[in-house]
């Protein structure tokens, strides 16, 4: 995880992506560009002369400037990325300007070196913030959309008072036991209750009712009242 | 104060800034907002109570889902506010008359090294394959400098490479995708500690010379430089601007100074990336003439030597004087 304060002194978690979402992602664009110029090739042998200059240009404009085109966008993501849930952003978690964008991308052709873009899986894999060479230039970074955490549905628990003072971190805890509750099985929920059993003053105990008092406490600190 | 009582009280506000940084973003809309005015100061002190709401939410640990909320909508809000805005017409004038002129003029010394290293193989390759034309062979194989001496023989129609049933418009395609690839590639190599771009110039001005001399050496002179005199202004001049971006920065690697060499390399992209606009377009107008004008045969040489003439002075001026400041 990459922090990039803001203005207000907020720190904004940017999460980079690594090697194999970003491998996909070239695959998929990759796949993209060359269904397009197929299908151009197609349609430009049925024009003639003309239509194989453009083909030609299409060729030039898709090699250098589809990864462009497509980050200055508001998606900030070619569509291969975007199907990834990737996106390129500036180091401060802005959006990508057009001179990072035409740097990062021309940039490929230091990348790509010696074959195959070599340089640019040693470095992804070698950087924790996962940077090619074009993103250290451009000052760019490519991360994951941040996937929506969904909301603690608790509601048939009734809250129970907590059998001892519960210090922030103590209350963290509890609260995230409870988001995890309806994705892990009965069995393993009970298990990790058992070691917060304390809170409710069922200390060493464990069970489905032990597990419904330690959630009560988690609803308790939620600030669900009886 | 608990989770609930924090998100009761304030969840009102955060519905509104997402909702309006939704529009303003693109996005789908929450029906409720979507037809209130949408107005910068409100977004804006809506942004900071959503700052303060998620330090708050961070330092009392709240839970991940409020935490996840503010989070997302204080980083839309952060890229809306400080989104850099550098499109338009205008920009592009300016890109034109000032910017792209003036940073080729601040990174003069390697645009200096990047001509000596482009000219001085050219010069000294040429000559030696005009002394001695069997040289040729340790540049290009037999067949290339075959077809080269077929191509500027003067009983073909059109100058260049040999048209095949093509037009003009499909060599137009063809110089693009392969003079700014050349182009492209000297910039990139310089990544490489300058080495790339320096061999990308070198190697480039070798094969030039090389083909300047062999040409001339066996009597093809007036085709060959009335071909490739015009363009030359452009496509010449970008291949060196290219590759002095490159050296640029290879050079912000080597010796960074008192900045840490990410800093330095960043910093020396800055430039760097402007020359590559200007090198870009450059390329296109030289593919343009390439196909369309030099290749003619019909015009006489002495009107191409003219042209070009004008071209290259316009060239060299627009990089000299364009774009100064006022003293």
């Amino acid at each position: 995880v990459v922090a990039a304060e803001t203005p207000e002194g907020i720190l904004l978690e940017l999460r980079p992506a690594g090697l194999s979402s970003r491998f996909y992602a070239f695959a998929l664009d990759w796949l993209i560009r060359l269904a397009v110029l197929y299908s151009a090739l197609i349609a430009a042998s049925l024009v003639g002369g003309i239509g194989v200059a453009f083909w030609l240009i299409l060729f030039f404009a898709l090699e250098w400037f589809y990864p462009v085109a497509f980050e200055l966008s508001p998606a900030g993501a070619t569509p291969g990325k975007r199907i990834l849930g990737l996106r390129v952003v500036m180091d401060n978690g802005l959006p990508v300007t057009a001179a990072a964008s035409v740097t990062r991308n021309l940039l490929r052709a230091a990348d790509f070196l010696p074959f195959g873009y070599g340089f640019a899986i040693v470095s992804i894999l070698l950087r924790s913030d996962c940077k090619r060479l074009g993103d250290l230039a451009a000052g760019t970074l490519v991360l994951h959309e941040p996937r929506k955490v969904p909301r603690i549905f608790l509601d048939a628990v009734a809250p129970v008072v907590p059998a001892m003072p519960l210090a922030p971190q103590d209350q963290a805890a509890l609260v995230a036991l409870a988001a995890r509750a309806p994705r892990l099985t009965g069995e393993r929920l009970d298990e990790l209750a058992a070691l917060a059993a304390v809170v409710s003053g069922d200390a060493g105990q464990s069970g489905p009712d032990v597990t419904r008092r330690v959630l009560g406490v988690a609803q308790w600190v939620l600030g669900h009242r009886s | 104060m608990t989770p609930l009582r924090f998100e009761q009280l304030y969840q009102d506000e955060w519905a509104e800034l997402e909702a309006l940084l939704d529009r303003v973003l693109g996005r789908k809309v929450d029906d409720s907002y979507a037809h209130t005015e949408v107005s910068g100061a409100r977004v804006a002190a809506l942004y900071r109570r959503a700052c303060e709401h998620l330090a708050l939410a961070r330092a009392r640990s709240y839970p991940a889902y409020i935490v996840d909320r503010l989070e997302r909508m204080t980083a839309n809000g952060h890229q809306l506010i400080y989104r850099r805005h550098e499109f338009g017409f205008a920009r592009v004038k300016e890109m034109l008359a000032v910017d792209f002129p003036s940073a080729v003029r601040r990174q003069v010394r390697y645009v200096a090294v990047a001509t000596a290293t482009f000219l001085l193989p050219a010069i000294v390759i040429g000559l030696l394959v005009y002394w001695r034309p069997e040289l040729i062979l340790s540049v290009v194989s037999s067949d290339t400098a075959a077809s080269f001496e077929q191509m500027y023989s003067p009983a073909t129609d059109s100058i260049g490479r040999v048209r095949a049933a093509t037009t003009d418009w499909v060599m137009f395609g063809f110089y693009i995708r392969n003079n700014i690839g050349i182009a492209f590639q000297c910039f990139a190599g310089g990544l490489f500690a300058s080495l790339g771009s320096l061999f990308f110039l070198g190697y480039n001005g070798a094969f030039s010379g090389a083909m300047a001399g062999y040409l001339t050496e066996r009597g093809l002179a007036p085709t060959f430089y009335s071909f490739i005199a015009t363009h030359s202004a452009f496509e010449l001049t970008a291949i060196v601007l290219s590759g002095a971006a490159g050296l640029r920065i290879g050079h912000a690697l080597l010796a960074p100074g008192r900045l840490t060499r990410r800093q330095a390399l960043v910093e020396a992209t800055q430039d760097s990336a402007i020359i590559l606009y200007g090198v870009t377009a450059m390329l296109l107008v030289a593919a343009g003439i390439e196909a369309f004008w030099s290749s003619a045969t019909w015009l006489a040489p002495g009107i191409k030597y003219g042209v070009a003439a004008m071209c290259w002075t316009a060239v060299l001026g627009y990089f000299t004087f364009q774009g100064r400041r006022a003293a």
